[in-house]
């Protein structure tokens, strides 16, 4: 069947269609799209498997709520922070509430990061062909406690302060590297302003890059690789009944074909009639 | 995994795939609606759980608790089940030796752990692994969140104390030594060692000045103290449980 030709294409539809084509022809971004959003992914996907794309958008929030921050933060150690952080939690119209965002989202994000990891360690989804992408997520995790780590000093108050004065002490206590990690995290011997600026520049460009570089390995993994099918998928049970089958009756021919064999009726155990013979 | 093995699961893999459903729309329906749900949690306790703004740092004063964010607690109470071990032990054990297995543990267990098979029940040394960790994490963090504030500027229930020993107890709790150390039974009881028998190592007063001007890690340095609070705080520490019972 033929298309009828009803005339020209409204332009607005023309001229769409020919920037996508133009872009494309340059890009591969249909083909890309379709590699990304239209692929097959095994029908049984649970509920369980949206935690990691949940741990994306929460860092997508934490990134979010963490450059509005930003805009009004001082990394000072002269009262500059401290105020910038009063400033924000009582003047600023909604500051509160990113602030409160932004604290929450660090700890909601360590739960979601922790349960994904979790449902991927109980299905075995790390196993083969999958290892490297555990590998990226381990790193993920790693990475978003040391964000905690490094926001915690920020707000420049007496509780953070000490708690980091010892966290970092507890790095620098590692054998052969440690006074050397505990030197770059300080910025010098003592905590100090270079303390303060070196940790804001690591929570807000160093960490930030890595996680989104993470991010984007780990999902390039994914995609390359296709999501998991739940070890107890209706088709893997099917599988598995079926496989099942096939050896108790593999097990009864093998009964049979021996001499003097008595005939089991079929509803023994494979493993009685074993004994039997 | 062996090669036969991978084939079959690639084999495998591959006629799920088929047999499936497009990513978009819907994997994508269910992610959005799990994380849009997350996100309004999140901003539901942002709403009723405000944040507040706490002491400012005062680098000269340490009375104060050290307490980390909650995630955490488990490395804090780390550092309380190796504190009363020797001088070395907690600091080896607790701050490297312990996580830096568990980390080295996390990267490469998909290459520990080969075998092909995916079901729970069949696989038992996996599942006990992660009740294992699961259950020491939650343990640990458990212990963290319920473990002992301040302690209050009641002093130490001590006798023997001259004016010297009145003077350098003030020191000490006005420092917040007493928020990682125990002396007869008051503080918190880690990270740092029980300190009531202290005076049994025998320390004369500079080698215990130097030891609080650069201690061991975690222990934070207590050199911007005036020398004179020094002097009297380590004769108060080297006392204990000798002179100060």
């Amino acid at each position: 069947m033929t298309t009828k030709d009803i005339g020209p294409k409204n332009p607005l539809q023309k001229g769409t269609e020919d920037a996508i084509d133009y872009v494309d022809e340059r890009s591969g971004v249909k083909t890309g799209t379709r590699w990304f959003l239209f692929r097959n992914i095994p029908e049984g996907t649970s509920w369980f498997q949206t935690l990691g794309f949940t741990a994306m958008v929460v860092f997508g929030m934490q990134a979010i709520t963490g450059i509005i921050l930003a805009m009004y933060y001082v990394p000072d150690t002269e009262g500059g922070a401290y105020k910038s952080i009063e400033y924000i939690t009582n003047e600023v119209t909604w500051g509160w509430l990113v602030r409160g965002m932004h604290k929450w989202g660090a700890s909601v994000m360590i739960i979601v990061v922790f349960l994904h990891m979790a449902r991927v360690f109980i299905w075995g989804a790390y196993k083969y062909p999958r290892e490297l992408t555990w590998v990226t997520g381990a790193f993920l995790l790693l990475l978003t406690m040391f964000m905690g780590l490094t926001g915690y000093l920020l707000v420049w108050d007496q509780k953070a302060y000490w708690a980091t004065v010892v966290a970092v002490n507890i790095f620098a206590s590692a054998p052969i590297l440690g006074p050397y990690i505990g030197d770059i995290l300080r910025a010098g011997p003592e905590f100090g302003p270079a303390t303060l600026s070196r940790f804001y520049s690591i929570h807000m460009l160093v960490i930030p890059g890595a996680i989104a570089t993470f991010i984007g390995l780990h999902l390039y993994f994914i995609v390359r690789l296709g999501i998991s099918e739940p070890p107890w998928s209706k088709r893997r049970l099917r599988i598995e009944r079926d496989e099942e089958d096939a050896r108790r009756e593999a097990a009864r021919e093998r009964a049979k074909a021996l001499p003097g064999a008595v005939n089991y009726p079929s509803t023994w155990p494979v493993e009685a009639k074993e004994s039997a013979r | 995994m062996k090669p036969a093995d991978k084939k079959a699961y690639d084999k495998d893999y591959a006629q799920a795939k088929k047999t499936g459903k497009p990513f978009f729309p819907y994997a994508i329906f269910k992610d959005t609606i799990v994380a849009g749900l997350v996100v309004v949690a999140t901003i539901i306790l942002a709403i009723t759980v405000r944040v507040e703004v706490g002491e400012p740092v005062n680098p000269s004063t340490t009375d104060f608790v050290p307490r980390p964010e909650w995630y955490f607690y488990f490395a804090f109470e780390l550092l309380k089940i190796f504190a009363n071990q020797n001088a070395l032990t907690p600091v080896i054990m607790a701050t490297f030796m312990v996580p830096n297995i568990l980390i080295i543990l996390l990267v490469i267990w998909p290459f520990i752990d080969r075998g092909p098979e995916r079901r729970i029940w069949k696989r038992p040394f996996a599942m006990g692994m992660i009740v294992l960790v699961t259950g020491f994490l939650c343990y640990t963090t458990y212990l963290g969140a319920n473990s002992p504030g301040g302690v209050g500027s009641g002093g130490l229930p001590l006798t023997g104390l001259d004016e010297a020993g009145t003077a350098g107890m003030a020191v000490y709790m006005a420092n917040g030594c007493a928020s990682c150390h125990m002396v007869a039974g008051v503080g918190a009881p880690g990270p740092g060692p029980d300190l009531t028998n202290f005076g049994s190592k025998g320390w004369d007063t500079a080698k215990q000045v130097a030891w609080l001007k650069a201690p061991n890690a975690p222990m934070p340095s207590y050199a911007s103290l005036p020398p004179a609070e020094l002097e009297s705080l380590a004769n108060f520490v080297n006392g204990l449980g000798t002179k100060y019972k």
